[in-house]
């Protein structure tokens, strides 16, 4: 019995290697190889499951708004293939092995998170794959141009971390803060900045740290004193930032919860008072897009969105774009079309245009708006 | 030292563990009876928690319940421990019964598959989306007991409260009933039980009863006090109630109270004078330390063996 278990055990063995190394050999797959363009996919790579699934679904739907529109205007015949990172670094890197392998894929709409970017980074670029990202802010993602083949359509933290001290210690006149992360590549590095700063203007700052997974804050509250005027919590998780908040006053702080951009949920981050910033303005409220915002309403069956959707439908639209030229002539590489993604210049339904600079991101650099939270209802601060 | 503060974890600290205790029972439970670890317990937890939503969506809401909160509250938990005791009953037919006379293998990688089972069917049913009870709309967080620098919810009260009636209940059965002899029984000697008379499958279909419906109702507290619940939530919520049924002895029933109390006062003060990073970390060391010491855990018993 005992001979037979081991022998069963060794053959799932021996599966498991022949598959991995199935899964591991597409990285091979030749930048230069030519797409003959009838059939060619956007691959997505973002939390569809997991504590921030709320984002990657919200951004694959804006993405499918994106390509069945793109589709339809030019004649075009674009699919999406799907990429659950789970929030989970090593998943992502999982799935970014798989999309290098799939000669279907010419672009790449993501990683939606820092982390997956970061370990996605590398297999795109020896693979000469654009990838787009509609959320990743973290600095250091094109600080030294890490990533040669990376681009982003959302400011980045650079832009973000004096936003959020600006409000906090000038519009809330906050002496005494707590800045927490929650442990990732996004996060960690946020808040580092936010609190340096923040001390760099006489601001009485204690740094704390969470897990993505906790649900309950209690006990990091329970070291929150009476003081303090803001918690800034640098987090991609909703819910987390709502139950922070609540527990807050629940052990009876005063601290209001200052989330950062991956807290934009007004169906998930509802507290009664508190703030958030985003990369991107809240489409709802700008009338250019109402048109654009009845569309996806009609697309969606009147799907929640924020402020995720819309950059990464930016990103679709630049990724198709630059393929389309690319396969103008009958074939194209995946070469070419980072170099057309590279050159975009196009029309942002954000507003302005989309452009990237030398590092690859926006042209400009753009804006974060801070948003003031009452009663779970938004409105913009800044 | 800060009193205040100290005095607050504990009310954490407890409130947690009374989740990790009524999930600990569960295990304890089941083991005892057929010396099976039932892995997909957790994500019977995770179907209560969603039962009770349901419920919670059904009667009105958080913010517009059709009946009083208090009558919402039970009718969740209610709701929640019929159907997840169901759930176990319907695990134990088709998962663990057509094996009981296999290897200890086959039944423990047959509750891997339920357990995945389960997670990916509600996963498919409600999406991936963290769902939310709102339960501070549900019950504003001034209502409690509000004592100096104290603050304790009514809701955290009323995780304790409901978790020590459901202990204290299973304790009355397990030692005052003929159920609970028949449980006893067929905890001690499986095969010498049924020869005196006890239906065997029955007792054991009544303990998973039990011990699901258990689950069920800490799946509803869990949504109650933390708010949020999700399709992967019983992986954590199972494991930390597995671990302390083995930290309280597994088998015995004021052995998974004591045993989820210190796990939920460990992770709680850990948190606070540590660091997050390191709960789950001093929680495992003590499981590790418990088992060095005291391998049939605190309030154990070791087995007698005939030889």
């Amino acid at each position: 019995m005992r001979k037979g278990l081991v022998a069963a055990a060794l053959v799932v063995l021996a599966a498991a290697v022949v598959v991995s190394a199935a899964v591991a050999r597409p990285t091979a797959v030749a930048a230069s190889q030519q797409a003959d363009c009838t059939s060619v996919s956007l691959g997505f790579l973002g939390p569809l499951t997991g504590p921030a699934a709320f984002i990657g679904n919200e951004q694959l739907s804006w993405l499918r708004f994106a390509v069945q529109k793109y589709n339809a205007q030019r004649n075009t015949q674009f699919e999406v293939a799907l990429g659950d990172t789970e929030l989970k670094a090593p998943v992502a890197r999982r799935v970014a092995r798989r999309f290098v392998g799939d000669r279907d894929i010419m672009a790449v709409i993501g990683g939606s998170e820092s982390q997956a970017v970061r370990v996605s980074g590398n297999l795109f670029e020896a693979a000469k794959l654009a990838s787009i990202s509609g959320s990743a802010t973290a600095v250091d993602l094109t600080k030294q141009r890490p990533y040669g083949t990376f681009f982003r359509t959302v400011p980045n933290d650079s832009i973000q971390g004096p936003t959020v001290v600006n409000y906090v210690s000038r519009n809330l006149k906050a002496d005494n803060v707590v800045v927490i992360d929650s442990q990732d590549d996004y996060s960690v590095p946020l808040a580092k900045a936010v609190a340096g700063k923040l001390r760099a203007r006489g601001v009485d700052v204690s740094r704390e740290s969470v897990s993505a997974d906790d649900t309950d804050f209690s006990s990091i509250v329970a070291n929150v004193g009476g003081n303090v005027d803001v918690v800034v919590f640098a987090t991609q998780v909703a819910t987390a930032a709502n139950t922070l908040s609540n527990q807050l006053r629940e052990q009876g702080k005063r601290a209001v919860v200052f989330g950062t951009d991956g807290a934009y949920s007004p169906s998930q981050y509802k507290p009664r008072t508190g703030y958030v910033s985003a990369f991107a303005p809240d489409l709802h409220s700008v009338r250019a897009a109402r048109g654009l915002v009845r569309e996806y309403n009609r697309f969606s069956k009147n799907a929640v969105f924020g402020t995720f959707g819309p950059p990464t439908y930016m990103a679709g639209w630049v990724a198709m774009d630059a393929i389309r030229k690319a396969c103008a002539r009958g074939g194209a590489t995946r070469a070419e079309v980072t170099r057309n993604v590279r050159s975009t210049n196009i029309p942002s339904v954000l507003g302005g245009r989309t452009r990237f600079d030398k590092k690859g991101d926006l042209f400009g650099g753009g804006t974060f708006t801070v948003f003031k939270i009452t009663s779970g209802k938004y409105a913009v601060a800044t | 030292m800060d009193w205040d503060k100290l005095v607050q974890l504990l009310v954490n600290g407890v409130t947690l563990g009374s989740v990790y205790a009524l999930v600990a029972l569960g295990f304890s439970m089941v083991y005892g009876i057929l010396k099976l670890l039932n892995l997909a317990h957790g994500d019977v937890l995770m179907v209560g928690a969603f039962i009770g939503w349901g419920v919670l969506g059904w009667l009105g809401g958080s913010q517009d319940p059709s009946v009083a909160v208090w009558l919402l509250i039970v009718l969740m938990v209610l709701a929640a421990m019929a159907g997840c005791g169901f759930l176990g009953v319907a695990i134990e037919r088709f998962a663990y019964r057509p094996l009981r006379r296999a290897p200890r293998i086959a039944p423990l990688i047959s509750a891997l598959g339920v357990s995945f089972f389960i997670q990916n069917s509600v996963l498919l049913l409600f999406g991936a989306n963290f769902q939310s009870y709102d339960s501070f709309d549900l019950v504003d967080v001034e209502v409690g007991v509000h004592w100096g620098p104290l603050n304790v919810w009514i809701l955290r009260i009323v995780v304790f409260a409901a978790a020590a009636v459901m202990m204290l209940g299973l304790w009355i059965l397990v030692t005052r009933s003929k159920l609970g002899k028949a449980m006893r029984a067929t905890s001690f000697d499986r095969e010498a039980a049924a020869m005196m008379g006890i239906d065997v499958d029955r007792v054991i279909v009544k303990t998973f009863f039990i011990g699901s419906a258990l689950a069920g109702a800490a799946g509803v507290l869990v949504g109650l006090v933390f708010g949020s619940i999700n399709h992967f939530m019983g992986f954590n919520y199972g494991l930390k109630g597995f671990t302390a049924a083995v930290v309280g002895g597994i088998g015995s029933i004021p052995g998974a109270l004591l045993g989820g109390l210190v796990i939920g006062l460990a992770e709680s003060f850990s948190a606070a004078y540590i660091s997050s990073t390191f709960q789950d970390l001093i929680v495992f060391s003590l499981l590790i330390v418990v088992m060095l010491v005291r391998p049939t855990g605190l309030l154990g018993r070791a087995d007698i063996k005939k030889v």
